[in-house]
């Protein structure tokens, strides 16, 4: 099964009930299967068809305000125009989940993998996971459901164009009785009351906008700690689980490859050659971007020399955007490690199991701090 | 969960104002606001008569039956018979034909009539009833609409009628099984429970004269077109040879008739069709001889193809010349062949002779339906003008039906009438034709709205002058395409048996159906679509007090409302 269908599969089973999207490559297969069901009869809820994705997330928002499970999918050009409304939508407090597909922002014009597009929404007050596989997609999709509507803020899960959303892969789909178990009907505290009518987004003072935030702010905290207790449920009900962050064999790693998204599988298979070589490499992967685990990542890398980040996106100006993050969080690390930012994999290029080893090797060659970002071009 | 979470520690997560923003005016922003505004639908330009379809359509889906009915009595005080035996040019002129199929306007007509007729529905009368006398002569068509009108304007008509019952052609021409007698008696009735006399069995001209009518302050005359044109050859007066005319009449008065085993009929219009599906039912077979061909024919399409269905056989481009007695005293009838030629001034191919070209067919009997005259020889010569009645030079007289120059159906007659009540109102109340009749034509096609004359009659008010709505203004996106419901027929195996109505009308199914196809052209029927698209709520409707009303206080004038109306009743209209 591809990691689109993954998808769709993970919304079916969370009975959600309005959907409202606006088809985009590579995202539309999502939408494509989803529409499919609702046809069929497969699929219980709504397909809004709307006309831009900015309408698709409007729609959600009114909806998830009425009190219902809403979900949208999108990619690339489709989020940029979202933007606004993703604001919003975090204002607003509704748990709406959406799965962005990573495709790279134009120009130039292309649909390959690239993870610019939903970072690029990193400030916006969403919740923000990266999935390895089609797996871990729909895993997160259900996580996803439960995280927000316990904190009310909205989130996002990426899955990398083609590699992810294309990629044929086995996935266990989990049965309809256990996600309901798992997974309960959403109570939304300040939903509409046609009893008492109301109006949304009015007009606040400065005091009252910066009390919002903080309250936002605070619960944008708590996801930190509620998405380790939702994925310790997630795996006691399903038998999978995988953590904010995962470490591998960092324990004796004297260079660490940290990763988000697909590129962390061709990790994993490079760092085990690099092992059988007699190099001590370890690798950390980051799931949970928003909020940042910032203490949970401190605890994995304590005492380690050499941390090499590989982003497959690139802000202008500075460099990988995970490698910023991290570099961040590490700040106030005693003897905090060495943190070069690798760009590796932007507009799809392929990262091979060589190019991970290359990136290992370089970093372990390296012994004075370095700033700038480095671009991996085979 | 042990850190603090947002709803821990506050009572809502999101500010909602529960005051009213009413205060703000929003509606200052805009710089155009919608209107609704009603437009002619091409069916009422089209229907000799005015009616109001889309309104008594959607009255009909609305099962407002009454209502419907009191619709089409506005401008129709015939709608049981139109229903049936109308040409109705409303469904060649409907949008929704240009969609998939035209809505069965005709069929609708009939069902509203059949589902009320069983009650005298009260007519609102208008209430200074006037002194002043009309007479009537000839209560055909034309006649009965005069005197409808006259009566719904306050004025006392007196209805002259050479026959013993009154109708015309409705009564003495059209067959049962077109038009069943107890339905035209109904519709009669209904039109003479209002302050109308009625005198049957005096011909104007003979029993008593013409003058004699000079006592009343106007006159309206409208003779039906009871000569029957004259084939003008040999052999036309045997007894075997039948004016068409005559032989509805007689079939209308129940008389006994034998034809015998074959029978031809000469002539393409619906007399002759009537004339052949009446010789049919009589036991004969039919050969109907025509000088054109099928396209040229002037009868009602359904009409022919009932005919034809019915058994009859169509004879085309032959013309007879001689009908010969044979010697078992049948007839021989012999046909010149004919071809098509160019056009002449009804824009039809003429009929030409084919040189030597004969042809002979045997029957018992043959029945001639080449067109009726009107009788004029009682009507002063100073009011005659090419065989029609021309009033232009007697300020009293005024002219209907058959006497005029006009189609000659029931539906142009009924209209004819309506025109000449509302002119005889304005010559009574010293107004003036040409200025008035133009404020109340629906559209351009010629028919006149009384409804609107009603409205504008005493104060000058009139409504304002409506455009017709073309297909590109209907927004199709709402409709989705679908197939008009055939009519229920007889069974075919028992219509001949019988003069019994071979159309037996729509359940009310069927008709709801059939009025929900109406794209409702220029009439809002409160589909809703303005409601539900106003982004800022301000519109409200109400279909029991029929209001629309539009908050102009609180509409930025947006103008999605004008783009949801499918029927081109919303329209945009800048402020100031």
């Amino acid at each position: 099964m591809t990691g689109n269908h993954a998808v769709a599969q993970a919304v079916r089973l969370c009975r959600t009930p309005l959907i409202a999207a606006y088809p985009i490559t590579p995202q539309t297969a999502i939408y494509e299967k989803l529409s499919e069901w609702e046809a069929s009869g497969v699929l219980k809820g709504i397909m809004m068809r709307t006309e831009s994705e900015h309408s698709a997330m409007a729609s959600c928002i009114a909806a998830s305000l009425t009190g219902v499970r809403t979900f949208t999918a999108t990619s690339s050009q489709g989020i940029a125009l979202m933007h606004e409304m993703l604001h919003f939508a975090a204002g607003c407090r509704a748990p709406i989940v959406m799965a962005n597909v990573n495709r790279l922002l134009a120009a130039p014009w292309g649909f390959w993998a690239d993870q610019l597009d939903s970072l690029s929404q990193r400030d916006t007050g969403w919740i923000q996971f990266y999935c390895e596989n089609g797996q871990e997609a729909l895993d997160t999709v259900i996580q996803a459901y439960k995280i927000a509507e316990q904190v009310y803020l909205p989130a996002l899960i990426a899955l990398e164009a083609f590699f992810v959303s294309h990629f044929m892969e086995p996935v266990d789909i989990p049965e309809q009785e256990q996600v309901d178990r798992f997974l309960p009907p959403l109570d939304l505290p300040h939903k509409f009351d046609i009893d008492k009518p109301g109006f949304l987004v009015p007009v606040v003072s400065s005091e009252l906008y910066r009390k919002y935030k903080h309250m936002a702010q605070v619960s944008m905290d708590s996801v930190k700690e509620i998405a380790v207790q939702v994925d310790q449920e997630f795996k006691k009900e399903f038998g999978r689980g995988y953590g904010i962050i995962e470490s591998v064999m960092l324990e004796d790693a004297e260079v660490v490859i940290v990763t988000a998204g697909s590129i962390t599988s061709t990790a994993r298979l490079a760092i085990k050659d690099l092992r059988k070589q007699g190099n001590k490499i370890g690798l950390l992967k980051l799931r949970l971007f928003r909020p940042f685990p910032g203490e949970t990542v401190q605890v994995a890398l304590k005492g380690k020399k050499k941390i090499a980040v590989i982003d497959r996106n690139i802000s202008l100006g500075s460099g990988g955007i995970f490698c910023q993050e991290l570099r961040a969080a590490l700040v106030h690390s005693p003897d905090r490690p060495l943190t070069y930012s690798y760009i590796a994999g932007v507009g799809g290029t392929d990262v091979t199991p060589e190019v991970i080893q290359k990136i290992a090797m370089g970093a372990m060659g390296r012994i004075d701090p370095f700033d700038q970002p480095i671009w991996v071009m085979e | 969960m042990g850190r603090v979470n947002a709803l821990d520690t506050h009572e809502f997560v999101i500010p909602i104002s529960y005051g009213s923003t009413d205060v703000i005016e929003t509606g200052k922003w805009g710089f155009q606001k919608p209107h609704t505004t009603f437009m002619t639908a091409p069916c009422q330009e089209a229907c000799p008569a005015g009616v109001n379809i889309p309104q008594f359509l959607y009255l009909t889906q609305e099962k407002m039956y009454d209502e419907a009915l009191f619709t089409i009595l506005r401008e129709n005080p015939l709608p049981g018979v139109c229903g049936r035996v109308c040409f109705h040019p409303c469904e060649a002129s409907c949008n929704r034909a240009q969609y998939d199929e035209s809505v069965s306007i005709h069929a609708m007509e009939r069902f509203v009539s059949d589902v009320t007729s069983n009650q005298i529905q009260d007519i609102q009368l208008i209430s200074n009833r006037d002194s002043k006398k009309v007479a009537v002569v000839g209560a055909g068509p034309a006649g009965l609409s005069c005197a409808y009108f006259l009566s719904l304007l306050g004025y006392q008509a007196t209805i002259f009628e050479a026959k013993k019952e009154p109708g015309g052609v409705m009564r003495w021409g059209i067959p049962e099984y077109r038009l069943p007698k107890s339905i035209l008696r109904k519709e009669i009735q209904r039109i003479l429970s209002l302050p109308i006399e009625i005198r049957t069995g005096v011909r104007v001209g003979k029993d008593i004269p013409l003058d004699a009518l000079n006592q009343f302050n106007a006159i309206f005359l409208s003779p039906g077109s009871e000569i029957n044109a004259p084939l003008s050859i040999k052999g036309e007066h045997l007894e075997q040879v039948w004016k068409g005319g005559e032989f509805l009449e007689r079939i209308n008065s129940k008389e006994k008739i034998i034809l015998g085993k074959e029978t031809i009929v000469i002539g393409g219009g619906n007399t002759a069709m009537d004339v052949a599906r009446s010789a049919l039912r009589l036991g004969s077979k039919v050969t109907i001889a025509y000088r054109r061909t099928r396209n040229e024919m002037p009868a009602i399409q359904d009409e022919i193809v009932e005919a034809e269905e019915e058994g009859g056989r169509f004879e085309f481009l032959v013309q007879p010349v001689k009908i010969n007695l044979t010697k078992k005293r049948r007839i021989a009838v012999t046909f010149q062949r004919m071809k098509l030629g160019s056009p002449d001034q009804t824009n039809r191919p003429k009929a030409i002779p084919v040189r030597g070209s004969f042809i002979t067919l045997e029957a018992d009997s043959l029945i001639s339906a080449v067109g009726e005259l009107v009788d004029l020889s009682w009507i002063p010569k100073k009011l005659i003008k090419d065989d029609l009645i021309e009033t232009g030079s007697a300020p009293k007289i005024f002219a209907g039906g058959d006497a005029v120059a006009q189609p000659r159906t029931i539906v142009t007659a009924i209209a004819s009438g309506k025109k000449a009540a509302i002119s005889i109102d304005l010559s009574l109340r010293g107004g003036n034709d040409d200025e008035n009749l133009s404020m109340i034509s629906v559209g351009g096609k010629g028919s006149l709205s009384m409804e609107a004359y009603l409205q504008g009659r005493d104060n000058g008010r009139w409504p304002e002058k409506k455009g017709v709505v073309s297909y590109q203004q209907i927004n199709t996106l709402y409709f989705e395409p679908t197939r008009r419901v055939r009519m229920r027929m007889r069974q075919r195996n028992k219509v001949l048996k019988g003069f019994s109505e071979v159309n037996l009308g729509y359940n009310a199914k069927e008709a709801n159906f059939s009025a929900s196809r109406c794209f409702s052209c220029g009439t809002c029927n409160y589909c809703y679509n303005c409601y539900f698209f106003c982004p800022e709520g301000v519109i409200s409707l109400n279909p029991v007090d029929r209001t629309r009303v539009v908050d102009y206080l609180h509409c930025k004038g947006c103008g999605t409302c004008a783009k949801a109306c499918p029927r081109s009743v919303v329209v945009m209209k800048e402020v100031g």
